[in-house]
């Protein structure tokens, strides 16, 4: 049997399903949007929302080195710099027009969720592994811990910038939502720390720098959740 | 849509008359029943109301209805699953009447006896094809899949489908004739 033939034999059925709507049905719906119907300004252009995303995540980052130092900035050469930040900057955008289509219904999916994650944290992992050939390790644990908090306490305003920015959004998938605006928070403080971090060991680096983001994602993914798991109680207390 | 946007009442309305007879018979497709059809219907409507700010003129319409009607479909499976083990003893003492919902097995039956065989995703993307009418591209946007992901659901769903049609009918099945 050819597809075509599935094809037409799911067409049929289609067809021959009945569109039986109960009297007054459609009535009532109109009636319950109200009398009048309030006009609303319909949200920018997703351009305009990316660009303002990417623009606030990286103010963070640079309000962060601002009041921590520029030190690993000036440190690097200027070959890594251009690597580091510009491949920063795209996976920045990528993940900034992610969120924004997490936030606006039917819009495009070319990267789901998980896979922007896998991306980023491929990319980081891979770039770093050719810039950075230090394998000595010192203060492992200490030195890396104290960046991966400095790291996530920075994302927390980038992320809390990102929900203001898109407050007028409407989340379909407040899991997948998460991880994306936890991803992208998790690169502003990623950035910073490649802005103030003068360790250039490439365990530290691939550990512990990288690790902001997956751990940013996981916390978007669970307050996603939780807001997902609220959602009924709020609308039935709503009723 | 962009007039509705602008505050157009008899636009509203049209849109509704317009969209909602298909979108009633895809949430058919999900709900368990009519009546949950009926009632997820106007949800749907009082959502998209509440989010029509987030249309975007320039964007297919069809796709952010259905993305709208998905995660409504969503919230209301999540809450009937929650009542439905807080209610099940008093289920279990009041065995319900003879249904009084005759046309609920009847609404789609065709189209949802052949689609019996398929996984719940692979039914929601031709459920969506076939009964809203949307392209592939359309589909990925509803469902916040890559058209990849969709194009691949639609492969494996004709594949369960052929299997299927020619084990009820292998004589059909391989004339080529539908039964």
């Amino acid at each position: 049997m050819r597809d075509a033939e599935i094809e037409q034999a799911l067409d049929r059925a289609a067809i021959r399903a009945p569109i039986t709507l109960p009297p007054g049905l459609l009535g009532r719906i109109g009636n319950s949007l109200g009398p009048r119907i309030e006009a609303v300004r319909p949200l920018p252009a997703t351009g305009i929302l990316v660009a303002g995303l990417v623009f606030l995540i990286a103010l963070v980052a640079v309000l962060g080195a601002w009041r921590t130092g520029f030190a690993g900035l000036a440190a690097l050469p200027a070959g890594s710099r251009w690597a580091i930040f510009g491949a920063l900057s795209i996976l920045g955008c990528v993940a900034a027009a992610r969120v924004v289509a997490e936030w606006i219904p039917g819009s495009p999916a070319h990267l789901v969720s998980g896979g922007l994650l896998t991306l980023i944290c491929l990319t980081l992992l891979v770039l770093f592994g050719l810039l950075f050939h230090d394998y000595t390790t010192t203060n492992f644990v200490a030195a890396g811990s104290a960046c991966l908090i400095t790291g996530l306490i920075w994302a927390v305003p980038a992320g809390l910038l990102a929900l203001v920015w898109l407050r007028r959004g409407w989340v379909v998938n407040p899991v997948a939502a998460g991880v994306t605006a936890g991803a992208l928070a998790g690169l502003s403080g990623l950035a910073l720390l490649e802005l103030r971090c003068t360790n250039f060991e490439a365990f530290h680096i691939l550990l512990w720098h990288v690790l902001v983001v997956p751990v940013s994602a996981a916390a978007g993914a669970a307050l996603g959740w939780s807001a997902h798991r609220a959602h009924p109680r709020l609308s039935r207390r709503q009723r | 849509m962009t007039r509705y946007q602008a505050g157009d009442h008899a636009a509203a309305q049209a849109l509704i008359e317009r969209i909602s007879p298909n979108l009633h018979r895809y949430l058919d497709a999900q709900a368990p029943n009519r009546f949950d059809a009926d009632d997820l219907l106007q949800e749907v409507w009082l959502r998209i109301h509440r989010v029509r700010h987030t249309y975007q003129p320039d964007k297919p319409l069809l796709p952010w209805v259905y993305a709208i009607a998905r995660r409504v479909h969503i919230d209301h499976y999540r809450r009937t699953i929650r009542t439905s083990v807080r209610e099940q003893r008093w289920d279990e003492l009041h065995e319900p009447a003879a249904s009084g919902e005759p046309e609920c097995a009847q609404v789609g039956h065709d189209l949802q006896e052949l689609l019996s065989p398929l996984s719940a995703s692979e039914r929601e993307v031709l459920e969506l094809m076939k009964v809203g009418g949307m392209s592939l591209e359309e589909v990925a946007r509803a469902t916040s899949c890559t058209v990849g992901s969709v194009k691949q659901k639609v492969h494996r769903a004709y594949g369960k489908l052929r299997e299927a049609m020619s084990m009820t009918n292998p004589k059909k099945a391989q004339t080529g004739v539908v039964p």
